[in-house]
């Protein structure tokens, strides 16, 4: 038991913890003396990614990606609520639009590169739609969710005020339909993400992260592409980071049971 | 309240009724009408019907079933190998702490990467046959089953052990009977969003790199100008997407019944 004990205390983790990458780096290193074609070793990695710094190559392939992820979660995402948030006020668009939305859906949203690239061809457009697509369904699903399981209670009190369409929409379906809404915006925005990097890497179109990856790939450069996966990797964790935050702030009315 | 899971998409709980089906059909309707108008030039969209006959044609020649086949033969090995390691490397870390102190800063750092940001590097490595798509998908299914695993396993309350202990029940007993029974559920439920992660990792993997597949099939169609054949491999992946994951739930039902009961 005292061994276990000794776990409990937070240097002796850490230590531990470091233990199973130190070892990786060290096999890495032995692949890369082994056979250097493909394995390029550590150092490279650091000699790389302080090169691509410096000649900004980094700055921009992240500048473009989160440009290219974030321009289409502002498309996909708000066309999504408010689509959402209409099918779940008004029956008969659901109707109408739920087994069309539902079935598009079932397709996984890098199978629309192909098609979308032949109506439009293989660049940024291309790339911006599929990923405006991917934040889309994620934001519907769920607010159409929220809006669709508002509590009766209080759709009762808004009928005693006398609330009109807009009002009921302003004051009680849409602060109620607020936590799923905003679930589905996380979701959009690490789908929208994963698209990005997704499409760049299929289309290879413009500059981004997912570009560089792909060039590094077909040029044999694995240090290059160590160092976009591990800043992918890093931005993507930042910014689910900070809209977690935004998320808690937005909601800091609920009783604190998130 | 936000922790709510997410209700069931419209018309997915209530019964069916012939009605359902007139929205689709109405839509299937316009579209052929529109085609057939000229609306659409055939270069930009060709029909429903058409695309019915290039499905109906590639089944006759045998291509399309060797496409699902080969791309469903990807999937099940590459998910059968992730689902087991991550199996394995979840009981792993939840039942050891030293093991969870060793290797899960490693695993949650990796679980920050998309899986698709690593098939550029898989390439690298594996070339563009088989053992890349394979690892592929193998990867894509280990995290979700491995972080299900863990989450389940810790999940069981600590007074159940000590029951177990009290009983001096014995460790093959311990597993089929608490651990096992606790645990389904929550990896059942990881099981599937592997599945369905894996499924849009392989199609990923296809357009990229493949000489077989319904990834392949559908970029192949894009640079022959086929607009009947990626359409026709936009529905079949997603009838085999929805297919898959409406499996895996019924599995899932099935199998947590008794919790209900």
């Amino acid at each position: 038991m005292t061994g276990l004990l000794s776990l409990s205390r937070a240097p002796v983790r850490f230590a531990i913890g470091l233990a199973a990458p130190v070892l990786l780096l060290l096999w890495w290193q032995w692949q890369a003396t082994a056979h250097i074609s493909t394995f390029a070793p550590p150092g490279a990695v650091g000699q790389a990614a302080a090169a691509l710094i410096r000649d900004g190559t980094l700055l921009n392939d992240m500048l473009a990606t989160l440009g290219r992820a974030f321009g289409g979660l502002f498309i996909g995402a708000p066309l999504g609520v408010a689509t959402g948030v209409a099918m779940g006020i008004w029956r008969p668009l659901d109707r109408l639009l739920g087994p069309l939305l539902h079935g598009l859906r079932q397709v996984p949203m890098i199978g629309w590169l192909p098609l979308i690239g032949l109506w439009f061809g293989v660049g940024e457009g291309t790339e911006l739609i599929v990923v405006s697509m991917s934040a889309f369904f994620p934001a519907m699903l769920n607010s159409h969710a929220g809006v669709a399981q508002v509590e009766r209670r209080y759709e009762e009190v808004g009928r005693i005020y006398g609330f009109g369409t807009a009002q009921r929409i302003r004051f009680i379906l849409l602060p109620a339909a607020m936590p799923l809404v905003l679930t589905g915006l996380t979701q959009s925005l690490a789908f929208a993400w994963i698209a990005t990097i997704g499409t760049e890497i299929l289309t290879g179109a413009g500059s981004g992260l997912g570009v560089t990856m792909q060039l590094a790939q077909t040029q044999q450069r694995l240090d290059i592409m160590l160092v976009t996966i591990a800043a992918t990797a890093l931005l993507g964790f930042v910014i689910n980071h900070l809209f977690l935050r935004l998320r808690r702030r937005l909601l800091r009315w609920q009783p604190s049971s998130l | 309240m936000a922790s709510r899971p997410l209700s069931t998409p419209a018309g997915a709980g209530r019964r069916f009724s012939p009605g359902v089906m007139l929205p689709p059909l109405a839509l299937l309707a316009l579209w052929q009408a529109a085609c057939l108008t000229g609306l659409f030039p055939a270069q930009v969209l060709v029909p429903p019907s058409e695309v019915a006959r290039s499905l109906a044609a590639m089944t006759a020649s045998g291509e399309l079933q060797a496409h699902i086949g080969d791309s469903l033969w990807r999937l099940l090995i590459g998910f059968a190998i992730g689902a087991v390691a991550g199996l394995a490397f979840g009981s792993l870390i939840a039942l050891s702490r030293l093991a969870e102190t060793a290797l899960s800063p490693l695993f949650l750092t990796l679980w920050q990467v998309p899986v698709i940001a690593f098939v550029p590097m898989m390439v690298l490595f594996l070339g563009i046959d088989e053992p890349f798509k394979i690892a592929v998908v193998a990867i894509a299914a280990f995290f979700p089953v491995a972080l299900a695993t863990f989450d389940g396993i810790r999940g069981v309350p600590r007074a159940w052990f000590e029951v177990a202990r009290v009983y001096r029940t014995r460790l093959p007993d311990l597993v089929r009977r608490i651990l096992l029974p606790a645990t389904v559920p929550a990896v059942l439920t990881g099981l599937r969003v592997a599945l369905t992660r894996a499924w849009v990792v392989l199609i990923a993997a296809e357009l990229l790199a493949a000489d077989s597949g319904i990834g392949q099939m559908m970029e192949m169609g894009r640079q022959l100008f086929r607009i009947d054949v990626v359409l026709a491999g936009v529905v079949v992946s997603g009838l085999i997407g929805f297919l898959l994951d409406r499996g895996a739930r019924a599995i899932e039902r099935r199998a947590t019944r008794w919790r209900t009961a």
